[in-house]
Parts: structure tokens; sequence; C-alpha cells
């Protein structure tokens, strides 16, 4: 039998902000929910379902989705607490109504980051017998994978810098991102060590924010959005836990993730018009674009900063980080773009990839194809 | 009303928060067994049926989760394969000689003095046993001879539980909702919360959105200082992180004028009184604090049962 | 509709008060290890992976599957992880239902496990409350359950030595339980005088506390046969929530365990649950949910739940077990007892479970749930 086509039918971001001093989770999240359905015609009552993206360890809470049931909207509802990011919500979202148990759905993926130390969080989920206790950590992995891919490609901090300021120039651009201030190229150069010979600034800037994704089956998608995004592909794939033993150069979990998107979708990388790509650091981004057949092996560079697939538009996730909702809201971002192009970026995309990525070291990815 | 960018004060406190505990992790066969023998300065690695050899020892490995086969000894030395600096510190990948994977560990040298490929070698901390930092760390060593893989035909008795503590800070908004109600507590000592969007009863604690209907809440109200058990259960067990000594009654009070529970406590003589004199439906007086109130629930001290 | 899908393997380990021979990376591959046997798979055929635990708190590694992901053997492959307090490995059950039911995977493997001896159980689980508004008082999930037992008391009569029935019978039927650690009988007695630590929750409605994992195949329709001649194929599943403190909420019934179950009992067919079900598994954290359950499932009508176990129709030869396999009372290792109470609840309409077969048992009922008791689901088996 064959299964249905899934539909995006409307998204809502909070502001990405580097602090929401003003407002709890639950603000958040029920602003996103309570505005995810303007223009549709739809409301709460008509979502089947609510999958939610969180972290216990980032919200200070055990169980937090518990307390947050009334704010995601889920009362009396079917609710799943994903505990990753937000992309893999969506992933048992359009499962859920392709079976055809349910037809209309709501992702909801938050965090507020300055509430704990992101440091924790990452370094949390290593082992901690023999990782933990040396100080290793999503820094650590990060600098070291840099390193290796500088050296390997001849590349320097500097190409780096100027992809950092891409970003943030596109983020800036993008209403939905706070940025107060513009970094130059010298100020990426000189900004605090990160992780040698990653910067502070050419890792993922950590940001408060929610995003809500209101999915729909095909059918419900065409009656209420005038330019339904359908959900083509899905591939997801977790690397071995050690980062240190997996193969460098390469994120090979995300090429996995990516050839089970495209086998779905039935083209691949180089066929995208637009890619929005998570990241926990500037080389992460690159090893992404060339993991989703973006570019070759050590050539991402020259897609990131632009090639013939448009990456991150939005600014992706370097400058604006809300880990465990990123890929989400790449997801809502690249929804925009194929959606709404006379007001999100212009010209004529028709595909799209989107990725977001788990673990210390993008140890998990998550690839979907997008099409109008 | 969060889609949009809205002006706010730039300094607002926050709720100071602090989840800490102890842990007794148990690190399994092989880590357990590399952990037990570095007392005796013995770097422990898996042989796993396929020849794959890795050190520290892992129970599975992580090409294909097969499971380890034996213990074998590995060399001190090995080469650098990677390495950083966090915040002063310089971390490396290793891989010692003979086997087949790489590990993260301390680098003790400067980061300038370093280059991938070069030979280097455990340095042992003394006093420290049951630790990966029973290596204080891996050192620069240019003429090391490449060491071999040895088998270890004993091993100490692997480790079953490793104490550990985790501390978590967190530095909660209150938002305008909680902000207002825990002034509200302090200033003026009362508990208040917002109308629910169809009635007259107060939501404690108050929010903007409403959990049922998921619309907007309403006018603030202050609640009573008295109210009527809903649910209640007596405490009679010790557990970590407890703030008052039991037999004490934990309680869900709905206060007049609200519509949900807030939790409190009650203190009580026994056991069998409190069982008789405190249940659902009891009424119940809130007993403030009679020193500085700080904006906390804890300003109430206690709940106290109002005489028929 | 989607495509059916069946349980075709179950393994569990043999559940401990604490296990320091195995990290909690080899508790999973114990179970992984026995299901896949048990399936005649190996890793390979097997397409994607979904892990369930509790509260990461609960043993100091967050996002604890990118940990296992290796004693699993699961690298290179779809791994997410559920998590949902003690609904946990019913949520990872259910999220690994809707791969195979949508099409994204035509085997997935299940895992839930809990290693609760590597922490502090009422502390990280009193985290659960809000850091500003009553964390400071909480008593882990005993305190609240006791206090909604107190309520339903009077009200639905919900008596102490009702509860204590259902302790009685699940710790005897614990006993031929080959993977519960807790064996011990009782009588009412011994319940009623055992020492109270939330009263009305006393030490002998309380279960232990475990180390345990669990583990299931599910398979497609196209699939399954190569597995075994005859899954527990699910007919109906669903989990539903309620926010935890709203005015309305009832204390007496569970709403969304209602929820769930009207829409469950109308997808399988079921119009009178206590008549066709064969074989019930709940999960009981404490003695008295079980009497909730028996309401709130329909078993019978609210009020008469302490009717219901006196008349010991749910006692092991009644026409409506419940915890046959001995319930949480023989092995709570609390993120895995979701997925334990499907592999009791699947084996029976299979015709080999190890406990305590119930004869011609052909449709099961599964309950689980967790958090502040608002997350709560249930499933129909049959095969």
């Amino acid at each position: 039998m064959t299964l249905g086509k899934v539909g995006v039918v409307a998204t809502a971001q909070t502001e990405l902000r580097p602090i929401w001093g003003n407002a709890q989770h639950i603000d958040l999240i029920s602003s996103v929910v309570g505005a995810v359905f303007k223009g549709t015609g739809l409301t709460l009552d008509d979502v089947d379902f609510i999958i939610d993206s969180g972290s216990d360890v980032l919200d200070g809470r055990s169980i937090s989705n518990c307390g947050f049931l009334g704010a995601l909207g889920a009362h009396h509802k079917e609710e799943a607490r994903v505990e990753e990011d937000g992309l893999w919500a969506a992933l048992y979202g359009v499962n859920k109504i392709r079976s055809g148990a349910s037809s209309i759905g709501l992702l909801v993926a938050y965090s507020k980051p300055s509430e704990s130390q992101p440091d924790l969080f990452w370094n949390s989920q290593l082992e901690p017998f023999y990782q933990r206790p040396v100080g290793f950590g999503q820094r650590a992995a990060n600098g070291m994978q840099a390193q290796r891919y500088l050296a390997a490609n001849r590349l320097s901090g500097r190409d780096l810098a100027e992809l950092v300021v891409q970003r943030w120039q596109a983020a800036s651009d993008n209403d939905r991102v706070l940025v107060d201030h513009l970094p130059d190229v010298d100020e990426v150069m000189a900004a605090g060590e990160g992780a040698a010979p990653l910067t502070e600034l050419m890792f993922s800037r950590p940001v408060d924010g929610a995003v809500a994704v209101l999915i729909a089956r095909e059918d419900i998608a065409h009656r209420t959005s005038r330019n339904p995004v359908f959900i083509t592909g899905m591939g997801a794939a977790m690397d071995t836990h050690s980062f240190a033993e997996r193969e460098v150069g390469r994120l090979a979990s995300a090429a996995n993730a990516a050839a089970m998107a495209y086998r779905n979708a039935g083209w691949s990388g180089a066929d995208a018009d637009i890619a929005e790509i998570s990241a926990s650091s500037a080389v992460g981004e690159l090893l992404a674009i060339e993991a989703l057949g973006l570019a070759d092996a050590g050539k991402g560079i020259a897609t990131a900063l632009g090639g013939k697939v448009t990456v991150n538009r939005s600014g992706g996730a370097l400058p604006a980080d809300p880990i465990m909702a990123t890929g989400l809201v790449r997801l809502a971002e690249a929804v925009q773009q194929l959606g709404l192009p006379e007001l999100h970026g212009g010209g004529n995309p028709s595909r799209a990839i989107v990725h977001g990525a788990g673990g210390v070291g993008m140890q998990n990815n998550c690839v979907f194809t997008l099409e109008v | 009303m969060y889609s949009a960018p809205d002006s706010h004060p730039v300094d607002l406190p926050s709720f100071h928060s602090e989840i800490s505990m102890p842990y007794t992790l148990t690190p399994g066969r092989a880590a357990g067994t590399f952990l037990a023998e570095v007392k005796n300065r013995h770097i422990v690695g898996s042989r796993f049926p396929s020849g794959r050899v890795v050190a520290p020892a892992q129970d599975f490995s992580s090409v294909d989760g097969e499971e380890l086969e034996s213990f074998v000894e590995a060399p001190q030395t090995g080469t650098l394969t990677a390495f950083t600096r966090v915040q002063g510190d310089v971390i490396g990948l290793i891989r010692l000689d003979g086997c087949d994977n790489d590990f993260a560990h301390l680098i003790l040298a400067d980061i300038a003095d370093l280059s991938v490929g070069m030979r280097v070698r455990a340095e042992w901390a003394d006093g420290v046993t049951e630790s990966i930092l029973a290596i204080k760390g891996f050192v620069p060593a240019a003429d090391a001879p490449i060491g071999e893989i040895g088998p270890l035909a004993e091993t100490e008795e692997a480790i079953g539980v490793i104490p550990y503590s985790m501390t978590l800070p967190y530095e909660h908004a209150y938002g305008p909702y909680y902000g207002r109600m825990f002034d509200e507590i302090r200033d003026h000592g009362r508990v208040m919360g917002v109308r629910t969007s169809g009635g007259d009863d107060a939501l404690l604690p108050p929010r903007e959105i409403d959990d049922i209907t998921h619309k907007r809440t309403g006018t603030w109200k202050a609640c009573a200082d008295t109210g009527t058990i809903r649910a209640c259960s007596i405490i009679n067990m010790a557990f970590l992180g407890q703030t008052r000594e039991p037999p004490y009654v934990y309680a869900e009070i709905v206060l007049d004028g609200a519509s949900t529970r807030l939790i409190h406590m009650i203190d009580i003589d026994d056991i069998e009184s409190a069982k008789r004199q405190i249940k659902p439906g009891t009424r119940v007086r809130a007993v403030w604090t009679s020193g500085e109130r700080k904006g906390s629930l804890a300003d109430i001290e206690r709940f106290e049962v109002i005489d028929a | 509709m989607g495509r059916h899908v069946g349980i075709v393997g179950v393994g569990q380990t043999h559940h401990s008060r604490r296990r320091t021979d195995v990290s909690q990376a080899g508790l999973v591959r114990e179970a992984v290890n026995r299901a896949l046997a048990d399936a005649k798979l190996s890793m390979d055929d097997i397409d994607t992976v979904v892990v369930a635990s509790g509260p990461v708190l609960f043993a100091a590694v967050n996002q604890p599957e990118k940990w296992v992901v290796d004693a699993i053997g699961a690298q290179g492959k779809s791994v997410v992880r559920l998590t949902s307090g003690g609904g946990a490995g019913f949520a990872g059950a259910l999220a690994g239902y809707y791969q195979v039911a949508g099409g994204y995977s035509d085997r997935t493997l299940v895992v839930a496990y809990d290693k609760l001896s590597e922490g502090q159980l009422q502390y990280s689980i009193s985290t659960l409350y809000d850091p500003f508004w009553g964390r400071e008082f909480a008593v882990g999930i005993m305190g609240f359950s006791a206090a909604y037992w107190r309520a339903r008391m009077d009200v639905l009569g919900h008596t102490e030595e009702a509860a204590a029935m259902v302790a009685v019978k699940n710790r005897r039927n614990a006993i031929a339980n080959p993977y519960a650690h807790y064996k011990k009988e009782v009588t009412v007695e011994d319940v009623l005088n055992s020492k109270p630590l939330c009263w009305p929750i006393k030490m002998l409605d309380v279960p232990p506390i475990s180390d345990g994992a669990a583990a299931i195949v599910l398979a497609s329709e196209k699939v399954a046969h190569h597995s075994t001649g005859r899954p527990a194929w699910i007919q109906g599943i669903a989990y539903c929530c309620e926010a935890d403190n709203a005015p309305e909420r009832s204390l007496m019934l569970s709403e969304p365990l209602a929820l769930a179950s009207r829409q469950v009992y109308r997808a399988a067919g079921i119009t009178n649950p206590r008549r066709q079900f064969d074989v019930v598994e709940v999960q009981e954290p404490y003695s008295c949910f079980e009497l909730n359950y028996y309401e709130s499932l329909g078993l019978c009508p609210p009020g008469q739940a302490a009717d219901l176990v006196a008349s010991g129709a749910t006692q092991i030869d009644g026409d409506i077990p419940v915890n046959p396999s001995g319930g949480c009372m023989g092995a709570n290792p609390i993120g895995a007892v979701g997925v334990i109470r499907l592999i009791e609840a699947a084996t029976q309409v299979m015709g080999r479970n190890e406990t305590h077969q119930i004869k011609d048992a052909k449709l099961a009922l599964v309950q689980s749930g967790g958090g502040w008791a608002n997350l709560r689901g249930c499933a129909v088996l049959s095969a």
C-alpha cells in the first residue's frame, strides 16, 4: 500500500536571542504554539498529536515535558518527548501521519541555554569513565576536527572567519535572529580561544528560542496552505560514541542519513536549490556540506560561501544555535524559502535539504528533503 | 507576544537553582578492569575477535559492537594524532603503539611545542587510582621506541562501582508572571494569581496562557491565606534534600480564590492524629515566616489546620 | 491505514537490585542480544533503533543513547531516544511502532533500560517539580502519588486493604517470574503493618529499585514471518497526557488513560474490556495505582476497583488476570518497565509466557505511564 505524503502547513518561531531574560520556557513555547495557526484556518483542536524536543539538562527539570504540557497545547492529546534535536521530532511526526493514524500534528522544539551551561550539557553526554574526566567535550572535539580539516585542505582560520561573518550577516538580515553586533573577519580571528584553532566566534552561538511546525496529511496541506511544502525524504544515522574513533575528515553518519533521504526523494544533494544545515562550529558546517553531497571532500568552503546550492540563507546555526531546536528551525527556514520565496530570499527554489545534528562532534545526524 | 521583539530591562534578576547529587556508577568489565589496573601502572586494552585492539579497554567495539575477547596490555607510548587547547588545558588524541584506535587525554606540554605525528609517552600521577587520571597526561617522547601490545594473563578484579557527582547550576528567568507573583509574596505577603479566561478564580502559579484552553489569562487576583486541602500524604521517610524532619504532611492546597493547587507542608504531632485530622477537604491557613521574606513559596513557613 | 506492526522478538535482562558487573551499556547489550536471538535476527537485519530510558539525571549520562549505540551495534543506523518518566519504555515502543507503520522501517529494535542503582532516585525525580514553585517540598513521585490515593480513598473506596490485595497478588505472581528479582510472599496484614513511607503508601506498597533492560523487535507484516509464525500484533496503541496543574484535573480517574484507552479500544474493536481481554499487564509504581487503572481502563466502573480486586477476578486464576508477571513488584527498572509489560503481554498471546501462561490468551491489554501521573498510555496485542 502506498503511504501518504506529508506537508508542512505552517511554522512559527520566537526571535532567537542570546538571552530571553523576561520569559520562561513555557512563555516561548506557548507563543509559538499560539502563533503557528494564524492564517491557516486550523486551531489547536484540529491537532491530533504533539511531538516535542527539549532537554532535561538544559531545562533544569526531570521529565521537563510533563511540566510544559499545557504550554505545548498537549492537554488531552497524544504527546511524545524526543530528547534529541527537533528534526527528530519531525521524523516521528511525519511517520505518524504517514501511518494513517493521524492527519494533523504539531512539532515543537525549544531551549534556553542562557539558563544553564551549554558546556555541561554537551560534556555530560560523554561516558564518564574515559572521556569526561580528562576534560574532553564538545569544544575539544570541534577544535581537533578543525585542526585536521584545516591541515588536510590547506585552509586557514581566516577562511573560517569569512564563513562566520557571512553567516552572521545573513542572520542579521533575518528578522528572526537577534544580532546586536556584526563581527568582521578580524574580530572573529581575535575573539577568545574557543578550542585551538577555533576562536569563540567560530563555534555556533547558543541562543534561547522556540519553534513550532504544523504538519498535515497531503490533502489537508493542500486545503490549508497556498503553497504547501512536502517532505519527500527522511534519513537519520548515528556514529560511534567516541569522537576519537570516528572517520577522520568526514561526517559519516551525516552521509548515511543523506543517502537514506535522497533514496526516498529520488534526487540527491546537487539537485537541491537550497540547503539549511546545522553545525556546532564552522568546520562542522563544512563537513556537513560535504557529507550532504553538496561539495567534494575538503571543498566545502566554496559551496558554503556561494555555490549552486544556496546554503544557510537564514544564517544557519553559527550565529544562532537554539540547542535542541536548531534542526527544526532549519526546517522552518527552508519551508519559508520554498513556500514564500517572495518574502524569504527570492528566486524560484523547488527543492531543499534540511539537516539537524546532535551529540558531541555531531555524532547524530538527520536529513530531510523538501519539495514544492 | 513573543514573536516580536519588545523592550525589556537589561538587568533582570534570575532565580538560582542547583541540581547536585552523588552517584555510584558501574564502569562495566572493560573500563572496570582498566581502572583497577592503573594502580599497577598498566594500560589495559581490549582485543576483539576480529583482531582489532583498542586501548583503553572497551566492552564493545566502536566499529560494529563486537564484544571483547581478551584483555591485553598496551604500551605506554604512542603517536599524537590531533590536539587542541580548551580553557588552558591541552587535550590531544593519542594512538598507542599497536592499537587500532585513538583516544583523548591531556597533553602535558605547551601547545606551541606539539605537532601531529609526534611520539608521546604516558606520565603517571602519584597516588591516583581507579581513574583515567592516574595517567596525569602524555608528554612528548621523541626518541621513545615503538612499544608492543602484550598479553595480560591476569588482571585485577574489575572495579564494580565508581563514586561520581554531578552539579548543574541554573539561572532561571522569572518572566513577568512569576516575577510579579514573587514580588507580591515578598513585598506584601500575599499570593496572587491570574484569572482564567472564563472565570473569576485565580490560576496559581500565574502564566500568560492557560494550560487547558491555551488562551490568554485574565487579570491579577489576590488569593486568601486560607484554603482547602485537595490531596495530602503523610511523609515518614528521610531522603536527600529534605527540608523538614519527618513525619509531616505534604499537601496540595487550593487557596480560597484560586482554582489550582499549590504544594506545601503541615507540621504534625504524630501519624495517627494526622490521619484523623488532616484529609482532603480539611481547611488550612498559611503561616507566614516571622523573618524577612525573600520572595519564594518558602516565605510561607507552613500551613496549619484551622480548627472547626 | 498504515501497515500492521507486530512484536516478533523479545528479550529482557534478569533484573536485579544492583548490577556491578555491567555498565548501562552492558545492560542494554544483554537485552538486545536476547531480543535479536529470539527474533532469529542479527543487527544487520534491523533497520532502525529506538532507545528509551528514564530521566537522564537518574544515571548521570545525558542523552545516553549516544553512548549505548556501540553496545547495541547500531553504528550507522537511525537511532533516537524517547523519554517520558516512567512511561519511557512505552513511549519508545510507540515511536518504534510508528517508524514501522509509517514505512520508515521494516524492522525496528526498541530497547529500554534504567540502572537505578547508579543514582539517587527520589532526589533526581523530585527535580520534576517546578524549581520556583514546589520543588522544595517535593518527595519524588511518592509524595503526590500518595496524596492522590488519599483523595481516592474517600470518594472511590480505594482502601489500604484493597491496595494491599494488589501488592499481595503481584508479589506472589512475581515469584514465578524468572526475570524478577524481588520475590517475597506477603499477606494483606504484612502490607498494612509495613512502615508508612508517604502514608497511605507503605513499604510493601512500593516496588523495588532495579537495574534492568528490555528489548523488543517490531516488524512489518511483510517480514514478520522470518522471525516467528505467531507475532503479537499491535491492534491499537496510544499515549495521552494532561496538564499537571489544572483546575478540573481529576484525581479520581486518569483522564489521559481513559482517552488513550478509548482510542485504542476503538482501533482494536474492544467494546467490553472486562470480558474481552484475556490478560492485562499494567505498570504500578505503587499498589494504589492498579486500582486506579482498573477504573480508568474501564475494567470496572469508578468506585468498584476495590470490589474487583477483592473478588479475585484479577488473580492469576481469575477471569481477567492483571499482572500475572508480578508487575513492578518483582522488578522495577523504571524506564524499561513499559517494554517489560509489552513483553509479558506479547508472550502471553504468543503462547510462550515464561512466568505464568494464561491458558488460551488471545487478547492482551498493556498500560504504562509516568511523569506527574499525567502521561499515560495503553496498547492492545493479539496473536
